[in-house]
Parts: C-alpha cells; structure tokens; sequence
C-alpha cells in the first residue's frame, strides 16, 4: 500500500526480501549503479573494488560464524589460506614446469574445490566449539592460525616457502578467461572490468545464499545458540549440529574468498595469513556491523578502500610524506594509525557498526520531519 | 507476531560506498604516464616516457622519463640497508639530470613512483602491478625472492630492472641489470680466503629461506668439494618477523661447530646468531654476505662477538674508499649518516644509466628498445668502484659474469663501519668454476 | 644432561618474561573483564623508553628502567582514561578489538621511533655467563627469573595485605557490591591497567637484553596469551604456571625439535605453545587454574 510500507498484505510479502516497492527500487538502482561502475572508474578503482567484493564474501563467512552464531573465530585466515592454496594447485601449472604443485583445471572445479576443502577445514576443527566458548575459544582459533601459519610455510610443495610464494589460480571458465575477457555481448572489456564482474556476480549469488540462511530455520538456531546456549538445547536445537555447521558453511564462504582472491593479485606468499589478516576480517564484521549481510558488505569495502583513500592523503596534508625517510610521519605508519585508531573510534561511538549508523539515518528520515 | 526482517540497506550502502570511491578517485595520478607520445624527432617512446618535464624537475626543457622502485622500506629485515639504497639511488639521478639527463634531452625521476614491498614477493606482485603502467623501467626491485616473484611479469611487460640483489641467476635473464659478482661466486671466494688465512676445515651455511640464502649455500657446498672441506650442512632460518628468534639456528651451529660459517641473513638477525653462539664460547669464524651488515650492531650486545669473529665478503668497496665513484657519491649524498646501502645504491645505478643513453643513442626509447639496449651492453663505466671488465651484458655468462670480491672487516672508525682488508681478488674456485646454469644446491 | 639443563633454564628464562606479561594480562581482565590485546604495543612501548632513557639521554641503567616503568605505566593508564573508560557496559568484544586498535596505533608510533636499527637496552648483563659446574647459564635469564619471582611476590603481598589490594579483590568479585562499599572502582580500572603498562615495560628490557629491540620485537608478546588461556584467563597463579610452561616447551623445542621431529619443519617453537593449549583446553576447557563460567538461563 502506498503510504504505509510496513503493512503486508500476504504471508508471502511478509517473508520475502524485497517486499515493498521502495525496496525493490533502491535494489535496482544500486545494481545498476554497480553495473555501470566499472566503465566509469579508472582500472585500478574498479580492481580495488572487485577486491572489496570478494573480500565480502569472506567478511560474510565470518559473520555466520561469530555474528549469526556467536562462536568467535580468530582463525578465519587459515580457511582463507586453504582456500587459496587449493585453487592454486588445482589450477597450477602442472609440476614439470615449476617447483610446486599444479594440475591446471579449470575454474569450475577449482572455484567449489577452495570452498569445500575450506568447509571441510572447518568441520574438522568444529568440534573445538563445543568444549570451548566466549574468549577461550577465540585464542584457541588464533592458534589455529598460526598453526596454520606453520603449514603453509612447511609446506613447500605446495606453497613454495616462506619469502618466496608462487603463482595464484587464474580465473578462467570454460575457456573464458576473467582476466582477459576481450569483447561480451559487445562490449569490450579490459582486465579490470572483467573481474569486477566475476567478483560482483559471485557476491550477489553468495549474498543472497546467506541472508536466505539468516532468515531460515537455521537462521534462527543460530541466533539462539548465540544468545542463550543453554535455553536453546533445552527448547531441542541441537547445539553441537549448529555449530559445526556455522563452522563450515563459514569456511566455505572464506574458502571461495581465498580463491578468487588471489585472481587479481596473481601471486601469494605463505606469511599472509596470519594474525593481522584474521584481526581485519574481525574489524570487518564489527565495522560492519555484526549479524547483518549487508553490514559485512559494507566493514568489508570500508576496509578495503580505507588505505586507498589515506594515500591520497598526502595532498590534503603536507605534513605527511610520501617519500620513505622525509616527513614526520609516513603515509604506510599513517595508514596504520588511522586504521587502529578508525577502528577504536568508530567501536566507541557507534558499537553496532555501520549498520547500526544506517539504522540511526533510517530512522531519522522515517520519522522526519519529527525528531522522535 | 510480524516477522522483523533485516533487508537489504541500499540506500546508504550507494551512499557510503559511492562517498569511498569519490574520495579515493580525486586521484592525482595518471593512468599510464605517457601513453603514447611520440618523441621529437626519431625517439620512439611507450610507456614511462614524457615530453613534459618531471614534477620538481632540475631541467625544465627536458622530458622525463619515470622508473620505478620496489624496496623494502618500512617493515622487512633489510630496511635498515634498502632507505639508503633508494637515497642514493635519488641522488644518483639528481646527479645525471643535473649533467644533462639522458642524452640532454631527458631528465630522469625515480621519485615519484616509490612502493614498499616489506621483502615480500606478494606484495611486491602487488605494487608493481600499481606502478606498472606509468613506468618505463625499474630504478630497483629488491630481494632476490620478490623479485624472481615478479620477474615473469618483467618478461611480459619488457622492463627492465636493477635488482638489490646478488642472485647467480640475473646472470641469465636479460630483464635484469645486476653489478658486481654474486653470491654464490662469493662464498667460493670467501672458503678460499678462510682457508688461506684461517686454516679451516669445516664450514656451515646459514642462510634465509629462498635463493637468497641458497645461492650462497650452493656456494658454500661447491667450495667445500673443490677444497676438500668438510660441508656440514645448510641451515635454513629466517627473519625475526616469521621465526620469533634466531634460537633455532644458534642451536644448529653450536651442534655442528663448525670452523667457518657462511652467513646469509639480514643484520640483526646476523648479530643475534653470532652474540648467542659466542656466548657459549663458539670460536669459528663468520663470513657475512653484505646484506648481513648495518653499522647499526656494533651498538648491539653482540658487538663484541662480532668485532672478533666476523668478516664481510663484499661485491665492492665500502662507503669510505678512496675511488672516484666513491667520491662522486659523498659528494651527492652530503651530510648523511654513513652506511653501506648508500655505496651499493649508487653502483647499481650505473648499468640502467649505461642502457638509457644507448637506448637514446639508438632513437628508441619504448620498453623493448631498452631491453635491446640492454642485451647488447658490453661495458660499464662504474667510475672506478668496480673494476674494468665488469658490468658485460652481452655475451655468454660464463664469460661476463664478474667474479672478484673484496673482504672487509668490523671497523668502528669507518664511516658505515667496515673497512677493507683484502682488495678485489678471485680465489681459485670461483676462477675456475664453469657457470652455465644458477647455482643449484646438490640437496 | 647439560643441554637438557641449559635448554630448561633458557625456557624458564623466557616463561618469566611470558609472566609478566601474562599477569598483566589477567589483572586487568579480573578487575574489569577487558581482553587486553594491547600487551605488544605495550611491552614496545615500554622497551623503548628503557632504550630512550638508557641510551639516548644515557642515564644509569637501574634509573632508566624505572622511570620507563614509571613512564609505561602512566601511558596505560591515559589509554585506559581515553579509550577503555567510555566503553564501561558495552559489548566486551567490541572492547578486545578496541585494545587491539589501540594496539596497532601504539607499534607503529613505537616503531617510527624505533628507527630501522636494532636498539640497545644497555643492561648490564649482557652476554656474560654464569658456570654451574658443567651448565653455563646467561646472566640475563637468571636475571629475568628473580626479577620476575620477586615481581610477583611482590604483587602477591599486595593483594594480600594492603588496603588497595583488597579493594581491587573485591572489585574483581563484584564491581556493584564493592562500589556499595565505597571502593573507588575507576581507581581500580585505572591501577590495574598501570600495573599491566609497568610490567610490560619490565618485560620489554628484559626481552631487549641479548639481542637489542627492533621493529619485530613486538610479536613475543602474542605468545604470553596461550600462557594466560592455559592457565585461566582469571587466575593469577594460573597465568604464571601457564607462561612458564610455555616458555619451557618453547626452550625445549628450540633444542630438541630438529634432532628428533625434524619431519615438523623449522621454527615449530612457535607453534608448540598452542598445541599444549589445545591438548589442555581438551582436558580443562576454562584452563589449569580457571573458574568455570557458571550461567543463568
């Protein structure tokens, strides 16, 4: 109905995603904006934004996990890691040719491949959630990590070593190539253009996979593992099914981010996932806004774009150098000063994240032109 | 009861992220610096090159042409070394534009387009793809692994580079620049001077992960058979950041005490190796490559222990010598804290000046004209900091690989605290050793 | 036997440094149910002032760590006004993260004043070593055992019999009923988090002793949390045995690992502290000495 867009009329409107027809609107338009994004964008903004895509992804995982479910995971950079190292091998170029392990298949089966053996990482270490909760659980994620960590760096085979790393998965489907996508329907597009689309679509589709998970049954066992454990075994959700499968429907999400990941970057070196990766995705999701989707989206590209946006610093403040030994202050040290001091600031005064900010704006325009 | 629904907030999403990417695209940078220009007259020029002058440029009238740096400025264990690298190298181009540029017709920048690579081949991956398409070639690209992380990126774009690095391999890829010996030829040469002076019997290697260390493990091991040495090993360790301490690697030599060590890590990593081992009371030598080296650990607890047992097998005189490169170079430099980065920024620089004027002399300044350049240089004048007969790119490099070192000592009164003791000599080894391929480790 | 010795007093050495890190760690939690992840930026902080006042301004060595202790803590103790305070009765992650932005913030401002250089922290032990009978010990672990031994006790004592003891033991049991009673629970907030700064500081020179402090020095500190989650993130005692075992198995991985799990790879010393934690937590899931949560539904 116009005028009242809270009153449903059908049990189906109630329950679908976009029920109303503002919704919908602002649903297309900001497609369409996504869309036409890349044509407008110079290359490495449309690359730094298809990175913030498939960041999400990851962000997304990580709030099943510790937004939906409660279960604090510090160790979602060692599933990012494995999901990165199993696309590069299966994708590698076969063994004769380079030092590590390769077998060159194609996308299709690479890209699931990286989130399966991700989700089966997450399966195996699931059952350290049912013994463990709140803080315990966390620092024992963390040894994961670096558990994790150590692996990757054994395992030459696979990873090269640590200091030297090797070649990441390239995004080809079927013969077509992300990277190198030449004409589509007549539009030709640059390398750029053509990852930002693959990133853009998977994200749509992993997205709407988990908010229909957030809104399901499961959905909700979660959140009641998440808020009263105990009150929910009592009422029959079975505690130990949830968490292992927030555990691994979290680490295949972390697993497809790993490997599409490295498409864009092209190389990967085994120090990366570790401590300061797990400690961004947090960021993210806090950012963000925790137990939302469209808050992991939004820490997920706000922290992606944020060193961006400080190296443009140095025209706004000439007190900052770009040069290596000038200034008082570098733009790499101020880029990590602001980012600690970003995330401090913004925990104080908005807990809920950027989603919670949204809420506050909504709000405030729902109600307008009346303050209360 | 109303289900209470979380949808999707598109509004502020557009908003805020749109807000983001504005700010973030008040870029100052152009896309691919130059694009493509022609040259007055009959120079051709791609990517890197412009007709407008640099930024802060020292001739007006000159184009500029734009190289790029890859160094680890900031968190990687040869920080302390790879500022002054890139300080000199700044000076060192400063010099050529104040002479007249390249050709009198180009100045050259390598300022503005500087990236830090933490010695990371990943990241390193990263940032060149950044600077890629505004560059005509690389000022410097450090670490042997970063590099060869890059180097088929190199390949594909035609740039060419002057690695920070000593890698036997640069011997063989035409993309890359190197000066001076490597450092696989210099632990040859560093096994025949300690068994000259020193008498010894055994040697070990300890060295970081990669070709880094393994070239000069595979060194180290070829001596050994030449010689007769006992080879015990190689150790792998690595810098502090991945491995916490050195514990492990202090462990491992004083479990094979050996008389010599080949040492090949960064310098506090060095100086924590060898004050640990000396405090149990080791008393084998140590022969650092220089990357091992900063002024900086004579102030460490270590001190002591290194003064005693450590030498620097070294591609080149260091900071303080008596020749005319060395000289130019101080005098450039002016008042700075004396330190080995600075001496080897400046001689890398002279190879990519020798291949810009040549590319220039042949009217074609695009990026495979300087690799042609490039593969055909015969000599390089390194104003004395290395002597004639180094600095050959074209040819087969078992003949035009230079093969000399010098050896140098802890020296508290030197300017960046080493002092030469043994002038450029090639020891027996390296003299006869066949190199046709990068040296591999048998292992 | 000799290297089974040296390798335990090493790893002993290095529980102490883990300690006092450690106890930091938990005073700050039982007094006001803060996760800490600022202890790296802290022990940083604090081995740099000891670098600042003994090597820059060259003072006396025991008076340059004692005014970096003293400076240490009263930077907590800002960072506990600043930051912390506001955030009394929001979500306690958003608090951890908050340390650990506070965290980031504090190494790289460190760090730029570190300089690229490894830094002295002139103690005056140096490398010197003490002989018993056939073990040789570094005089700097035995120095870090007593010094933390009598650190502790010295705490202990404090809890125990003075007043500002006690009251922050009842903070601890009760913020609201020790407030009932006029404790001055900021007072508390504010102790606790000035002791953690001090003893991190403690921690910092001693870490910088034999090898200097650099940029990467501020990562041992990250090995103090299993030592804290080993023992019971509440439990004092339980953080001092905990880090002690940490630092043990540490030491004798460090020895013994090539020789007879050499298949593991290098450097497996740093991953051993989890691996005891894991096996622990199996066993006692709040950790040797911690108190099961006991919740109301």
């Amino acid at each position: 109905m116009r005028g009242r867009p809270s009153l449903y009329t059908s049990y189906e409107q109630d329950s679908s995603l976009l029920n109303t027809p503002v919704k919908r609107f602002w649903v297309g338009a900001l497609l369409a904006t996504l869309v036409v994004a890349p044509f407008r964008l110079s290359p490495d903004l449309t690359l730094l934004l298809a990175t913030a895509f498939i960041v999400s992804i990851g962000a997304i995982g990580l709030n099943i996990v510790t937004g939906y479910a409660g279960q604090v995971s510090l160790g979602h950079a060692f599933f990012i890691g494995i999901g990165a190292y199993t696309a590069a091998v299966l994708n590698g170029e076969p063994s004769t040719t380079s030092d590590v392990l390769g077998y060159g298949l194609d996308m299709w089966i690479w890209l699931p491949a990286a989130g399966l053996m991700a989700a089966l990482a997450g399966l195996i270490v699931s059952p350290l959630a049912f013994r463990l909760r709140g803080l315990y659980l966390a620092i024992v994620t963390l040894g994961l990590v670096f558990i994790g960590e150590h692996i990757f760096r054994e395992a030459e085979v696979v990873t090269g070593g640590v200091g030297v790393g090797r070649r990441a998965a390239e995004p080809e489907l079927f013969g077509f190539s992300f990277a190198d996508p030449g004409t589509v329907l007549g539009v030709p597009l640059a390398r750029d253009q053509g990852l930002y689309f693959m990133a853009l679509v998977v994200l749509v589709v992993m997205a709407l996979l988990a908010r229909n998970l957030a809104r399901s049954s499961v959905g909700r066992a979660f959140a009641a593992v998440r808020d009263r454990d105990i009150a929910a075994e009592v009422m029959g959700v079975s505690l130990r099914k949830h968490k292992l499968m927030a555990f691994t429907i979290s680490s295949f999400y972390a697993g497809i981010a790993g490997g599409l990941l490295y498409t864009i970057t092209r190389f990967l070196e085994p120090s990366s996932f570790g401590l300061l990766l797990s400690v961004q995705f947090i960021a993210m999701v806090l950012i963000g806004g925790v137990a939302t989707i469209s808050g992991s989206i939004l820490g997920a590209a706000f922290v992606t774009l944020l060193p961006r946006a400080i190296e443009e610093a140095p025209r706004f403040a000439p007190f900052i150098s770009a040069s290596a030994s000038g200034g008082f202050l570098t733009t790499q040290q101020l880029e990590q000063i602001l980012y600690g001091v970003l995330i401090v600031v913004f925990l104080i005064f908005e807990p809920r994240g950027l989603f919670g900010l949204w809420v506050r704006v909504r709000n405030y325009f729902k109600a307008w032109p009346f303050s209360y | 009861m109303k289900v209470k629904l979380m949808t999707l907030r598109t509004g502020p999403l557009v908003l805020l992220v749109a807000l983001m990417v504005l700010l973030s695209s008040c870029s100052g940078r152009e896309d691919g610096g130059g694009g493509d220009d022609e040259g007055d007259g009959a120079i051709q020029t791609d990517v890197g090159v412009t007709e407008e002058p640099c930024p802060d440029a020292v001739n007006e009238d000159h184009g500029c042409i734009y190289l790029g740096t890859l160094s680890d400025l900031t968190i990687g264990p040869f920080a302390a070394l790879a500022v002054p690298i890139t300080d000199a190298q700044e000076a060192f181009w400063n010099k050529v534009n104040e002479e007249g540029g390249i050709g009198d017709a180009y100045d050259v920048n390598v300022t503005e387009f500087v990236e830090d690579n933490e010695y990371n081949p990943e990241i390193q991956v990263q940032k060149y793809q950044q600077i890629q398409g505004d560059i005509l070639a690389l000022a410097q690209t450090l670490g042997t692994p970063p590099t060869l992380a890059t180097l088929e990126f190199y390949k594909e774009d035609d740039v060419v580079g002057t690695p920070a690095s000593w890698w036997s391999g640069w011997e063989f890829e035409d993309n890359i620049l190197e000066s001076g010996t490597n450092y696989c030829f210099e632990s040859m040469n560093a096994i025949d001077y300690a068994i000259d002076e020193f008498d010894v019997t055994s040697v070990l290697a300890v060295g970081y992960p990669g070709d880094y260390g393994g070239d000069a493990a595979a060194g180290a091991e070829i001596a050994a058979t030449e010689t007769g040495l006992d080879f015990l090993g190689a150790v792998e360790t690595a810098p502090n950041a991945v491995a916490g301490s050195q514990e492990a690697a202090i462990q491992a030599v004083l479990e094979a005490q050996p008389d010599l060590v080949i040492i090949t890590t960064g310098p506090a990593e060095m100086a924590e190796i060898i004050g640990g081992v000396a405090a149990r009371d080791f008393e084998g030598r140590f022969i650092g490559t220089s990357p091992t080296w900063n002024k900086g650990v004579l102030e460490s607890p270590a001190a002591p222990a290194i003064e005693a047992l450590y030498l620097q097998s070294s591609p080149w005189e260091p900071f303080g010598a008596e020749t005319e490169g060395h000289e130019a170079m101080r005098e450039a430099l002016g008042d700075i804290d004396p330190n080995d980065g600075y001496t080897s920024g400046w001689v890398w620089s002279y190879p990519l000046k020798a291949v810009l004027e040549a590319a220039y002399e042949n009217g074609d300044l695009t990026r495979a004209g300087v690799v042609s350049a490039a593969t055909e240089l015969e000599t390089v004048d390194y104003e004395g900091m290395l002597p004639e007969g180094a600095g050959s790119f074209s040819g087969d490099p078992n003949d035009t690989v230079f093969r000399e070192i010098v050896i140098t000592e802890p020296d508290e009164s030197a300017p960046s605290g080493v002092t030469t003791i043994e002038e450029f000599f090639v020891g027996p080894t390296a003299e006869g050793f066949e190199f046709t391929e990068p040296c591999q480790s048998a292992e | 036997m000799t290297r089974f010795l040296q390798s335990a007093v090493a790893g002993f050495a290095q529980g102490s440094i883990y300690a006092l890190l450690a106890v930091g760690f938990v005073i700050i939690y039982k007094s006001t149910r803060v996760v800490n992840f600022a202890l790296p930026g802290l022990m940083i902080l604090g081995a740099y002032m000891v670098v600042y006042f003994g090597s820059v301004l060259a003072l006396n060595f025991w008076l340059a760590l004692g005014l970096a202790i003293l400076a240490a803590a009263l930077c907590a103790l800002g960072i506990e006004r600043l930051a912390i305070r506001p955030m009394i009765g929001k979500p306690v992650f958003a608090i951890a993260i908050i340390t650990i932005g506070i965290d980031i913030v504090l190494r790289v401002i460190v760090n730029d004043l570190l300089g690229s250089n490894v830094r002295n922290v002139r103690d005056p032990w140096g490398l010197k070593t003490l002989e018993l009978g056939a073990v040789v010990i570094q005089q700097r672990r035995v120095a870090v055992v007593i010094a933390a031994a009598v650190v502790v006790s010295l705490l202990l004592v404090f809890f125990k019999y003075t007043r500002i003891g006690l009251a922050m033991r009842a903070a601890a049991f009760d913020q609201e009923a020790a407030m009932a009673q006029g404790i001055s629970v900021g007072m508390v907030f504010a102790l606790s988090w000035a002791l953690a700064g001090g003893l991190a500081a403690l921690a910092g020179m001693f870490v910088g002793t034999g090898s200097g402090i650099d940029q990467q020095t501020a990562f041992v500190a990250i090995k103090a949390l299993p030592g804290v989650i080993l023992g019971g993130i509440d439990s004092i005692q339980g953080a001092i045995v905990g880090a002690l075992i940490v630092g043990l198995f540490e030491g004798f991985s460090n020895t013994y690992q090539t020789q007879y799990l050499g298949f593991l790879g290098e450097n497996v010393s740093q991953v051993v502290p989890y691996v005891v934690l894991f096996v622990v937590l199996l066993v006692r899931p709040y950790g040797l000495f911690g108190t099961p949560e006991i919740e109301r539904v």
